[in-house]
């Protein structure tokens, strides 16, 4: 995973201050906002909140231009408030500076000032609030416009018994559901601010384009009297706080309580507004208790395996946390984009707790922070569950971890408006809603995921047959022999490892003696092959194109051998292209093995990796091709599976293009019913566009093994063999059955110089001297190379026990190559080839193809004895 | 309850009705009127709209942290391949920096993503205040362009230096920026550029597919679903064809200058349009084989369309359509396309808007048709009523108005999910509107 920037804020998960401005002005009756700034700032809120709201927003703004930047903005900003009284004729205009109007440094109490002087008539109150886009966000903002409009609105102190209520950034519906509640106690209160009209409105026959209710200047003038407040928020700091400063002017004694939400604070709540109105709780708030009390145990279960991410504001992200943490629904993720460092400190115990009553591990709380440090965190955490604003949403469909959409902005879901977390009914709303959402994953998944976790596709007779396959078994490649039958030379794909005029390099070897079989040849060369090895188990079909790019001769071939033998196994390699079209037919010919060569699952990354793909006669290219591959692979992986087929899944491991993929791969087609993987070097072939990549060494290579192993058994035996191959692994007979065998001579007669070849692909001369096991003997002679034999040096060991150090490795190596002129290598070691040229065998060292190098190296030794 | 004014006395030359005789006399093209609640936004906004779509790019908006917020991902374009463009980066400036400077906040964030993700190009967006506080943003642009060898590319674009349609030029000319560095490539014969087509719901594509059914190669798509490597082919290209005027005209003007790249302006909102706009391509390029299939094309697809289009005469006729769009050449596109199903228009109206689209807009309308220059919702509410429109055509903070107002919506803007562009375009305009005209629950509420 990158690593996160620290320099910039990337997908903020947070607003600017006017925005919690409008939200705070939206809450008071016949009111205005008019931000002091450039136009855009005011369409960009608007559009925000329109789409929450589904509510025409209307904003204004001073419209400041250059000239106003340059010599200030009075002149607009009092023009603004003329048209505004005009057009909308509001009791109060809101105006909100913004970072422009703060920058260049406005004096609205100045501008006000001389609006008052210049309309002395005019009756509208005036509210200004300092939020610059920058000191700030909307959380701030927001409190900061409750903070001025009790500072600036003529105070009454005269004493009442009424209390004030002053609450966060709610939902209208909430505000509404706070009401209710307030409604069933004895209590006279003022709350402040109330936009559960204004921003959820109903459809009327005349439409008032003036935000008519919410909570009136009266009222509002009538809070320095009351006997209480209450702010519902635990977050809000005491510097911009309306209890802090109604407190201080006017004696209003404060209480603080958490927004009622969860059990718990709801619980708080009640209890305080039953205690303070001395009326005991009515009883339909204990029913509504109860319900939730009974659903909370009905669901504990699935809420249980919930791992939420919860971000926003830090009210709701501590009511969410609350909520969740009391319903056994563990927040791995608690974040907002606001500087509160409280919320941490109270979420820690909180969470905490919960975590370790389930037995979990780590937990994240973070303050100013953005989404892309929580969708890393979410990744890390396994969350299951996003709970804020459709700003999450981007999480959601790159990760697919549902969301569930409680807070502002939601543009991409109606209802916004009527989100309802509040009260005990509230709480029983959105936990359904978490709980649900569980359920939906749970429902949906848990049958394929303990199909796949558990079951295993016994079959008797192909079981045996995949101890008897080579290929498919460690231990079957020591014993049994298959025959890799050459009839398929078309291929459908380009891939940019290999060069069509060789051999297909994922399972095979090109040679220099292939040649393309006939079905009639197929089965000539397999009853030939059949009477010489009593061994021989499989019969596979792998290119040297595709197996299924020209069908009819695989078909013909698989049909014409059952025919004569009715045990011998059927196996095929293929790039996957063509399977979903063939699976039946496979399974009907009684092929019980396949090899698909899936170098990638994400298309992006195999459009790297093919060039081409051609369907149906078409061509398609990049991304196209490569989607279309990589779907039709999997989908054929996936009947293959589903028909009881045994599939291998080849992987070629492609440095800088898709070695951190491998993973992703396997655990892909293991999911789709790949019995095994084998992941191998990449053969880089003259002439390929991937000639020049650097190739993995065998480390890395069975390092990546190992890591996979943990999801999918592994092929560690493989010997990428040619698409003629006979025999054993590793043993390759193959120059025996070809028809060029009278062309070739028998090993021991030497004609010309022979070469023994440090070879891993069997390609290209790519191995180190020192870790060779077996050489490949070449003879050059008139201008031509032909392979004499593989050389297995254990074979020239001259004793037993005698083998074993690194000394008499060379030893053995000396005798495997008396016969020979050269050893050709990718490196030697100085002291080796001092030894080699003691006994007349020169070494070279070079990375080429390997009939290249002995040519130019044999006309080399030539010109030198000519001289 | 006091009567509220509905027309401000400035805002009065810029409405204009249409009397039976005298020419256009619309004001237009200037600032708005403080406290009337344009619908316009602002020069950032106008940038960011162009430049967005180019899917590989970063776009790195250097300023305080609302005009990031507010532009994270909200547009409709789509991509073919990267999918930068769709994350919001921001410095994210603090009360700090403005009274030190974001310079260097600016510096360090650029070098961080050149370090991570050496995109092949940066645009960073200096917003308001940056010039207010003495940011010398081209200057930290030019260092970082040498010293990571990557293009950096600043978009003057403080919100107050004009409206919408000047930051349409800041990015033309950052555009112009990245594409006059290219290395020179072969000229292409039968290559376009299209310009202004943002690939909203993925249009770009549709346009695409008929200029390569015609035999013409698309060179460069500027902007919807570029990536600066296909950009940089833009001047081998020998037509530009302008979609959305407002924006990309003068790209295309400067592009002819620089480059001798001629254009032609063309639209593919309604039949018509469509069919003359893929004709006129291939005569500017003097293809013959190409305008004989273009003249198959549209003679397969009208024959398609024409049962759609007569049924929705029946259904649509005598409608009446009020239309509040960003630009000129859009409202005129779709005062034809109502034209084509029988319905009239009679309010009509753009942000930014010029002269010459006023004087065309008064040419198609019928009398006594409303046209206004940069609205706000108290003059839509006031004419969409007095007009009696059945439904506006605008963008969602125009939405919940026409809703309020009982009257039907099309969403003809950045964030739609429907492709309006092109022959299929056509079937869907007609479906949007006849969904939402002819909804049964206009019943229960007039």
């Amino acid at each position: 995973m990158r690593a996160k920037l620290k320099n910039l804020t990337v997908n903020p998960c947070k607003m600017c201050m006017p925005m919690g401005a409008v939200h705070a002005f939206y809450g008071i009756a016949r009111c205005m906002t008019l931000l002091h700034g450039s136009q855009g700032c005011s369409t960009y809120i608007r559009r925000h909140m329109a789409t929450h709201y589904n509510e025409p927003v209307d904003i204004a703004s001073s419209a400041l231009t250059e000239e106003g930047t340059v010599y200030g903005g009075e002149k607009n900003l009092i023009k603004g408030i003329r048209n505004l009284c005009q057009l909308y004729d509001p009791d109060v205009i809101g105006i909100a500076t913004t970072c422009l109007s703060e920058t260049i440094g406005e004096d609205i109490d100045r501008i006000i000032k001389n609006y008052r002087t210049q309309y002395p008539e005019s009756r509208v109150t005036l509210i200004p609030v300092t939020t610059g886009g920058y000191m700030g966000t909307q959380y701030e903002g927001y409190y900061r416009t409750l903070y001025s409009i009790v500072k600036h609105v003529e105070m009454n102190p005269e004493k009442h018994n009424g209390i004030n209520i002053i609450t966060g950034m709610l939902s209208p519906s909430d505000v509404r559901a706070l009401k209710d509640i307030l409604a069933l106690f004895p209590l006279e209160y003022i709350l402040l601010p109330d936009a559960s009209e204004n921003l959820d409105g109903g459809y009327e026959t005349e439409y008032r384009r003036l935000p008519e209710k919410g909570t009136t200047l009266a009222q509002i003038a009538r809070m320095g009297g009351a006997r209480l407040t209450i702010e519902l928020s635990l977050f809000n700091t005491p510097e911009y706080s309306p209890g802090e400063y109604l407190k201080e002017k006017y004696g209003v004694p404060l209480v603080r309580l958490s927004p009622p939400v969860g059990l718990r604070d709801t619980d708080a709540f009640i209890k305080y507004l039953s205690e303070n109105s001395g009326c005991s709780v009515p009883e339909r708030l204990k029913h509504e208790r109860s319900r939730y009390l009974d659903a909370m145990i009905d669901s504990h279960k699935f809420n249980a395996e919930g791992r939420a991410v919860i971000f926003g504001e830090p009210d709701f992200v501590y009511s969410m946390g609350r909520l969740c943490c009391e319903n056994g629904l563990l927040p791995v993720v608690c974040a907002t984009g606001t500087s509160s460092p409280k919320l941490k400190e109270l979420l820690s115990l909180e969470v905490g707790k919960a975590a370790n009553a389930l037995v979990a591990e780590d937990f994240e709380l973070l303050d100013e922070t953005d989404f892309e440090q929580i969708e890393m965190l979410a990744l890390k955490h396994r969350a299951n569950l996003l709970i804020g604003s459709s700003d999450g949403r981007r999480i959601e469909e790159k990760q697919g971890i549902p969301l569930i959409r409680c807070a502002f902005p939601i543009h991409d879901r109606v209802g916004g408006q009527r989100v309802t977390t509040l009260g005990y009914t509230g709480s029983l709303n959105i936990l359904d809603s978490f709980t649900n959402t569980l359920l939906h994953i749970k429902e949906g998944s848990y049958r394929k995921t303990l199909y796949q976790t558990y079951y295993r596709p016994v079959k008797e007779v192909k079981q045996q047959a995949t101890e008897k396959h080579p290929c498919f078994s460690c231990s079957g490649a020591r014993q049994y022999a298959r025959i890799h039958l050459p009839v398929a030379p078309d291929c459908n794909i380009q891939c940019k490892y290999c060069v069509r005029k060789f051999d297909c390099p994922n399972e095979s070897r090109p040679g220099v003696t292939t040649q393309v079989l006939s079905p009639q040849q197929a089965l000539e060369r397999f009853l030939e092959v059949k009477k010489k090895l009593g061994n021989l188990t499989v019969v596979g079909i792998a290119g040297p194109g595709d197996a299924l790019a020209d069908f009819e001769k695989t078909r013909e071939t698989l049909r014409l051998i059952r025919e004569h033998d009715p045990d011998i196994t059927f196996c095929l390699s293929t790039n996957g292209l063509a399977l979903p079209q063939y699976v039946d037919e496979l399974v009907a010919l009684g092929v019980t093995h396949v090899t698909i060569t899936i170098n990638a699952v994400d298309p992006e990354i195999a459009s790297k990796i093919y060039s081409h793909v051609t369907m149906m006669g078409m061509r398609y290219s990049g991304m196209a091709g490569a989607a279309m591959l990589v779907s039709n692979q999997l989908t054929g992986l996936k009947l293959l599976a589903s028909r009881g087929i045994v599939c291998k899944v080849n992987c070629v491991v492609l440095q800088g293009i898709n070695d951190h993929h491998i993973e992703t791969v396997v655990e892909k087609v293991k999911s789709l019913g790949a019995s095994v993987t084998n992941i191998m070097q990449l053969i880089p072939v003259k002439g390929s566009a991937f000639e020049h990549m650097e190739m993995l060494s065998a480390k890395a290579i069975n390092a990546i093994r190992k890591k996979c192993e943990a999801i999918l058994p592994q092929m560690y035996h493989c010997k990428q063999c040619r698409a003629d191959a006979v025999g054993l692994l590793g043993e390759d007979r193959s120059l025996e059955f070809n028809e060029a065998k009278e062309n070739a001579k028998a090993p021991g007669e030497k004609q010309g110089l022979r070469f023994a070849i440090a070879t891993k692909s069997g390609l290209i001369v790519d191995q180190h001297f020192g870790k060779v096991d077996e050489f490949l003997i070449y003879e050059y002679s008139e201008g031509r190379v032909s392979f004499i034999e593989r050389r297995n040096i254990d074979q020239y060991c001259m004793g037993a026990g005698a083998c074993d150090d690194q000394e008499d490795k060379m030893t053995r190596i000396f005798n495997a190559l008396t016969d020979c002129e050269g050893v050709i290598a990718l490196r030697i070691g100085v002291a080796p080839q001092r030894k080699l040229e003691e006994r007349g065998i020169q070494a070279y060292t070079t990375y080429d193809r390997i009939e290249e190098a002995i040519k130019k190296i044999a006309r080399e030794m030539m010109g030198e004895e000519a001289v | 309850m006091k009567a509220q004014g509905v027309l401000l006395e400035e805002r009065r030359n810029f409405i204009h009705h249409k009397g039976s005789c005298g020419g256009n006399t619309i004001q237009c093209d200037t600032e708005s009127v403080s406290g009337a609640v344009s619908q316009r936004a602002c020069v950032y906004c106008g940038a960011r709209v162009v430049l967005n779509p180019i899917t590989d790019a970063f776009h790195i908006v250097h300023g305080p942290i609302g005009c990031a917020s507010y532009t994270w991902d909200i547009r409709g374009s789509l991509s073919s391949g990267a999918e930068w463009y769709r994350n919001s980066f921001s410095t994210d400036l603090t009360e700090q920096d403005v009274i030190f400077g974001g310079e260097k906040r600016l510096w360090e964030a650029l070098e961080e993503v050149a370090r991570a993700h050496a995109p092949k190009v940066i645009f960073v967006y200096a917003t308001c205040i940056v010039g207010v506080i003495g940011d010398d943003v081209r200057a930290v642009c030019k260092k970082a362009e040498e010293k990571f060898g990557i293009r950096v590319i600043p978009v003057m674009a403080p919100g107050f230096a004009g409206h919408k349609a000047i930051g349409y030029r800041m990015a033309c000319n950052a555009i112009m920026e990245l594409i006059s560095k290219a290395p020179a490539g072969r000229k292409r014969r039968k290559g376009v550029n299209i310009l202004g087509d943002f690939n909203l719901a993925g249009e770009m594509w549709i346009i695409k597919n008929y200029l390569e059914e015609m035999g013409i190669e698309v060179v460069s798509k500027i902007t919807g679903d570029a990536s600066c490597d296909e950009l940089m082919h833009a001047p081998e290209a020998s037509l530009n064809i302008v979609q959305c005027a407002g924006s990309m005209t003068y790209l295309a003007k400067r592009m002819e200058e620089d480059m001798g790249i001629p254009y032609i302006k063309v639209s593919f909102f309604g039949l018509e349009d469509t069919a003359q706009s893929l004709l006129n391509i291939a005569q500017a390029l003097g293809d013959g084989e190409a305008e004989s299939r273009a003249h198959l094309l549209i003679a397969r697809e009208t024959h398609e369309l024409k049962d759609l289009i007569q049924k929705s005469k029946e259904a649509l006729s005598g409608k009446r359509a009020a239309i509040y769009v960003g630009g000129g050449f859009k409202a005129i596109s779709l005062i034809k396309q109502f034209r084509e199903i029988g319905m009239e228009t009679v309010v009509v109206g753009t942000q930014t808007g010029k002269k010459e689209d006023y004087d065309i807009i008064h040419l198609l309308v019928n009398e006594g048709t409303v046209v206004l220059d940069d609205a706000n919702p108290a003059e839509l509410e006031h004419f969409i009523k007095e007009k009696q429109a059945h439904i506006l055509v605008g963008g969602v903070k125009e939405r919940p108005l026409a809703y309020k107002l009982g009257v039907a919506f099309l969403d003809h803007n950045h964030e739609r999910r429907h492709p309006l562009a092109g022959f299929v375009g056509i079937k869907n305009f007609i479906k949007e509107i006849n969904l939402s005209v002819n909804s049964p629950v206009w019943q229960y509420v007039r």
